[in-house]
């Protein structure tokens, strides 16, 4: 078990380098960040020119760039991935990319942890519950819930919930669901266990927003394999042996039936932090998603490719994650 | 040999307690979208302490059905009805926590397919150890010692070891030891193995069998035996129940089932049987048709539509199982009984009286079952087979075919290589069938698609009509593969579902630009396989299994060739079906003087339809001859024991034969052992040798001669054996 994590780990590097070449390449050669410098009328003086292109390095050549990028020797002291620093941004001294994306990885990783564990744990729940009864009312009921989830856009379907939630407010003549931001204004004056609530409050319209469809597609997954598994000979003699019904699918279903599950979430997890964007634009979050969209507008080079190699070495993560599961679910996987 | 004759007269109390399983008007009826499906018709047997009882019948006679019934096992659109009593206690309709007490406890079951029936997540003695803890108050580590304790007890080398591994790292005959093991942890009163080896290579299905019977010893169990294999049954069971559309047609001691049936279903069954211990040359007689559907059974007999002595009364009421022999013992659970209006008149009744030896299929038209002369064919095949031998047409010489293997990755290093086929020389004579057998993995199939050069070898020569076909490129080859044509195994994948027949027969004509006047040719083709010519416009899937394959036979058939490759052709199919395609093949051969290639690993088959034999192990011929020596007097200690391995279904014979048993499973042919690559499971190497006579199979790999007995094998110290 410890060769096989240490050979996944292994792998991962050689798949974060690739991926730094790809996104460097990416933006760099999809425009020049100075394009609105150079338009500016009147024009700027060619110093001004050449000092910006010095500042953001564009004076050296696409190699030179992506070495100092990674590594920052022969650079200002002001990039360098592997020095933590993250280039310098074209929004200006003061808005350092490093400080902004970590609060914004604080705010995002909280709505996808509970946007993934509350996926998966209903998905077991409803893909178990709808395999053991099989075609009878409820499993009909969930299957409906998990199509239809499955066909509204989250675009619509967040908008929808934010609605329903401000709705519910107004009836009920509360402040029962937090609709706008991650947190409450008066963040700062609180103790530690009102911060809780208050960031937990918060959370819930997004996550709902966040997960219904991995949730959907997981169920569906979680479904299918446990009926192949209900249905096969280990099950069937598992029976025979004389274990009880309730033994036999916590202890013989439904931990072979996870084992396909681990792979679909893993990509999952991909569409989850992608689909975090439109979340946290609905409900105004300053995420990650924010911190992506507004990069884009300033056409802030540096922050982008940040922000990519983050989901990137993000998705690696997971995907190592669900590896190392994966060795812990299935013997077979362990000894190869 | 029936354990149960010392409480015949003692008090009624003891022949109660004595009775371990009593099923009584057993009925199961599935809900399907067509109807209700009767898979099971008022079965009622009983089984008694120790006694070992064989029920046999063809896929969809409902032999699986019932003990699923017993077990509780069936999902819940099975409706199940009338009785079965464990040890007194009734356990149809117990909720799953009562029948819960029963299962594993009282009653174990085996299944079928090994490699599927252990839980891939778990250790072996955890499985084993699970088995126990149900049901007994005992520690892990008792339980554990309980696991190992049984592993030994099946056979397994090591189990100390062997206790602690995944199931993916045990052979299939060692997984299914595993699974009796189970069967076995609470010393049950009854072991229910449903078709226990089926799945295996018959060397491993007679130790296998072996495990079993320990396990009946160790525990004093009683055994209920479903298999469709009557020769398994002939040697381990005491009674036999036939069963056919779900209902019990015929019962008795195997001696009274297997010499004088008086069911003509169990006729039919056993005259359709080919047999290692009968002379080539004797033709089969197939049961005509299928068995009736389950959703639409006829109002009488349900073998009446495909019995040769139906009269009026068969088809309109239903017979009874009643004793067939009067005034014998009167309990109906032990005399000889069956279900025929017409019993009596099967005394001293030889399958041939009664069926025809067709090579018809039962929708073939009327004026071909006319025209058919199969007296006369018979006749010529003796007379071929005194004559002279042909000319070769196909051979092959140092034949070696290498297959990488490969690492994960991306890289995909070649990491080793799978010896698949290691030096192989044979000839195909013209009007000759040569068998090719083997165990699975044995190359035999990899060496009839190297014949065909549909893959290319390593190394080594195969010529066609002293022409040399390995050096000719695929253009080159397409002319000569008119010549060679190949029959598949599965009947079911070999058809495309989407084509008609018609089209899928022509189809080698149209590639071959001989479209023109295809649509007759055709017609004559099916004809030629005993096919109703009018069926052209029909799908696959309206064929049974049987008809199929000969559809893909005249596919085969339709460019004329003159090499048939035929690989496992009636391995898929039910005992009474493939008497019918075996007779076709052997017509075939002599109307148009074809040669055959017949790649199988069922020796009684290939003792049946060929005339020389090459028996491979491990990617080498370790033994070739004619059918006559290789069978009457095989040499090679593998032969010997593959032989010996197959079961006769003959109960007295296959109680008294000799055996010659070999231990452990085929070695990974990616590293076979030195020397003699079957010295690792030899019983000579093991038991007969010295160690300096070893030496020479541990370091010469034997060649390929004729070592004095007439015919050719590849044993240091080969001995002729008679073993039928």
């Amino acid at each position: 078990m410890l060769v096989y994590t240490a050979r996944r780990l292994a792998v991962a590097i050689p798949v974060l380098l690739a991926a730094s070449v790809l996104v460097f390449l990416m933006v760099d050669l999809s425009g020049d960040p100075l394009a609105e410098l150079r338009l500016q009328q009147p024009p700027p003086s060619p110093e001004a020119i050449a000092d910006a292109e010095a500042r953001y390095y564009l004076d050296r050549s696409i190699p030179e760039r992506y070495w100092l990028w990674m590594t920052g020797i022969g650079g200002n002291g002001d990039i360098g991935l592997l020095q933590g620093q993250f280039g310098p941004s074209v929004r200006g001294v003061a808005f350092d990319i490093g400080t902004q994306l970590s609060s914004s990885i604080y705010v995002t990783i909280r709505l996808v942890t509970a946007a993934v564990i509350a996926a998966l744990g209903l998905a077991v729940l409803s893909g178990v519950v709808s395999a053991m009864r099989q075609y009878s009312k409820l499993d009909y009921t969930l299957t409906f819930i998990g199509f239809l989830a499955l066909a509204m856009p989250t675009f619509w379907l967040g908008a929808l919930i934010k609605e329903g939630g401000l709705w519910f407010n107004q009836t009920t003549g509360t402040g029962f669901f937090y609709t706008i931001g991650a947190n409450s204004a008066r963040v700062s004056n609180m103790t530690g266990w009102e911060y809780f609530l208050d960031s937990a409050g918060h959370l819930v319209l997004p996550t709902i927003t966040l997960m219904l469809t991995s949730f959907a597609s997981w169920s569906r997954y979680q479904r299918t394999s446990m009926l192949e598994v209900l249905n096969s000979d280990y099950v069937r003699l598992a029976r025979a042996k004389g274990v009880p019904n309730r033994v036999v699918v916590r202890r013989h279903a439904l931990r072979t039936a996870l084992i396909p599950l681990v792979t679909v979430a893993t990509i999952g997890i991909v569409a989850i932090i992608e689909g975090v964007v439109i979340t946290e634009t609905i409900f105004q979050w300053r995420g990650l998603g924010y911190f992506f969209i507004e990069a884009v507008k300033a056409q802030d080079a540096f922050a982008i490719m940040s922000w990519l190699m983050l989901s990137g070495t993000l998705v690696v993560i997971a995907n190592l994650v669900a590896d190392i599961l994966y060795g812990v679910l299935d013997p077979r996987i362990r000894y190869e | 040999m029936t354990t149960t004759d010392n409480f015949n007269d003692g008090a009624t109390a003891t022949v109660d307690t004595d009775i371990v399983l009593d099923v009584q008007d057993l009925s199961v009826t599935f809900s399907s979208e067509d109807g209700p499906l009767k898979a099971v018709r008022g079965v009622s047997y009983r089984v008694r302490r120790g006694e070992a009882l064989g029920i046999v019948g063809e896929s969809g006679s409902g032999k699986s059905v019932t003990s699923m019934a017993i077990m509780g096992l069936l999902p819940k659109s099975a409706s199940v009805s009338g009785s079965a009593r464990v040890l007194g206690q009734e356990v149809i309709g117990l909720n799953d926590a009562q029948i819960s007490k029963v299962r594993g406890d009282k009653i174990a079951m085996i299944f079928q397919d090994p490699l599927t029936s252990l839980n891939p997540v778990y250790t072996i003695g955890y499985q084993i150890a699970e088995a126990v803890l149900t049901h007994r108050k005992v520690t892990k580590q008792e339980a554990r010692k309980r696991a190992v304790d049984l592993l030994d007890k099946v056979g397994i080398p090591h189990p100390d070891r062997r206790v602690d591994q995944y199931p993916h790292e045990l052979s299939g005959g060692m997984r299914q030891r595993v699974v009796i093991a189970i069967a076995m942890a609470n010393d049950p009163d009854v072991i229910i193995a449903d078709e226990p080896t089926t799945a295996l290579d018959v060397t491993v299905q007679a130790q296998v069998l072996e495990a079993l019977e320990a396990a009946r010893k160790e525990t004093g169990a009683a055994l209920v035996l479903i298999t469709h294999d009557l020769g398994v049954v002939a040697g381990h069971v005491d009674r036999v129940a036939v069963m056919y559309a779900g209902r019990l047609v015929e019962t008795g001691s195997v001696e009274d089932v297997f010499y004088r049936p008086r069911m003509p279903y169990a006729l039919g069954l056993l005259g359709s049987l080919p047999r290692m211990d009968e002379a080539r040359h004797e033709r089969l007689t197939p049961i005509l048709g299928t068995p009736p559907s389950l959703l639409d059974l006829p109002a009488g007999c349900g073998f009446a539509p495909r019995c040769p002595m139906a009269q009026e009364v068969c088809h309109t009421s239903e017979p009874a199982l009643e004793a067939a022999v009067d005034g014998e013992d009167d309990d109906p659970f032990r005399r000889h009984s069956a279900a025929c209006h017409f019993s009596e008149r099967l005394v001293d009744a030889r399958p041939e009286d009664l069926f025809r030896t067709t090579a018809l299929d039962a929708e073939a038209p009327a004026e071909l079952a006319e025209a058919e002369d199969t007296g006369a064919a018979a006749e010529r095949r003796q007379e071929e087979a005194e004559a002279e031998p042909g000319e070769v047409l196909l051979s092959a010489i140092d034949l070696v075919k290498n297959f990488p293997i490969r690492s994960k990755g991306i890289l995909r290093r070649k990491i080793g290589e799978v010896q698949a086929v290691s030096g192989i020389s044979l000839e195909l004579r013209e009007h000759e069938t040569l068998a090719l057998v083997g165990e699975s993995g044995c190359g035999k199939s990899t060496t009839a698609r190297l014949l065909l050069q549909l893959i290319r070898q390593t190394s080594g020569e195969v010529t066609y009509m002293g022409q040399p076909l390995h050096s000719l490129s695929d253009s080159q080859m397409r002319p000569l593969r008119r010549d060679l044509q190949l029959v598949f195994q599965d009947p079911f994948a070999s058809l495309d579902p989407r084509m008609t027949v018609s089209d899928i027969v022509a189809e080698p004509m149209q590639i071959h630009g001989r479209g023109k006047g295809a649509k007759k040719r055709v017609k004559e083709l099916l004809e030629l396989v005993g096919l109703n010519p009018e069926h052209g416009s029909r799908y696959p899937h309206e064929f049974s299994g049987g008809q199929r394959q000969r559809i893909g036979i005249a596919r085969a058939l339709s460019l004329n060739p003159k090499v048939l490759i035929l690989d496992e052709p009636v391995s898929a199919l039910d005992v009474s079906i493939q008497a019918g395609v075996i007779n076709l093949l052997e017509d075939l051969q002599d109307e148009l003087g074809l040669s055959y290639l017949f790649v199988s690993h069922d020796l009684s088959v290939v003792r049946h339809i060929a005339d020389r034999v090459a028996v491979m192990y491990l990617g080498k011929i370790v033994e070739t001859g004619t059918t006559e020596e290789l069978f009457d007097a095989p040499a090679h200690p593998y032969t010997q024991a593959l032989i010996s391995a197959i079961p006769l279904p003959d109960p007295v014979k296959e109680r008294t034969r000799e055996r010659i048993v070999v231990t452990g499973d085929v070695p990974s042919p990616a590293d076979p052992p030195s020397g003699c690559r079957f010295r690792t499971r030899c019983p000579k190497f093991a038991g007969e040798l010295t160690d300096e006579q070893r030496n020479l199979c541990v370091e010469e790999p034997p060649e390929l001669l004729d070592r004095g007995t007439g015919h050719r094998d590849a044993c240091h110290y080969s001995q002729v054996v008679e073993l039928i």
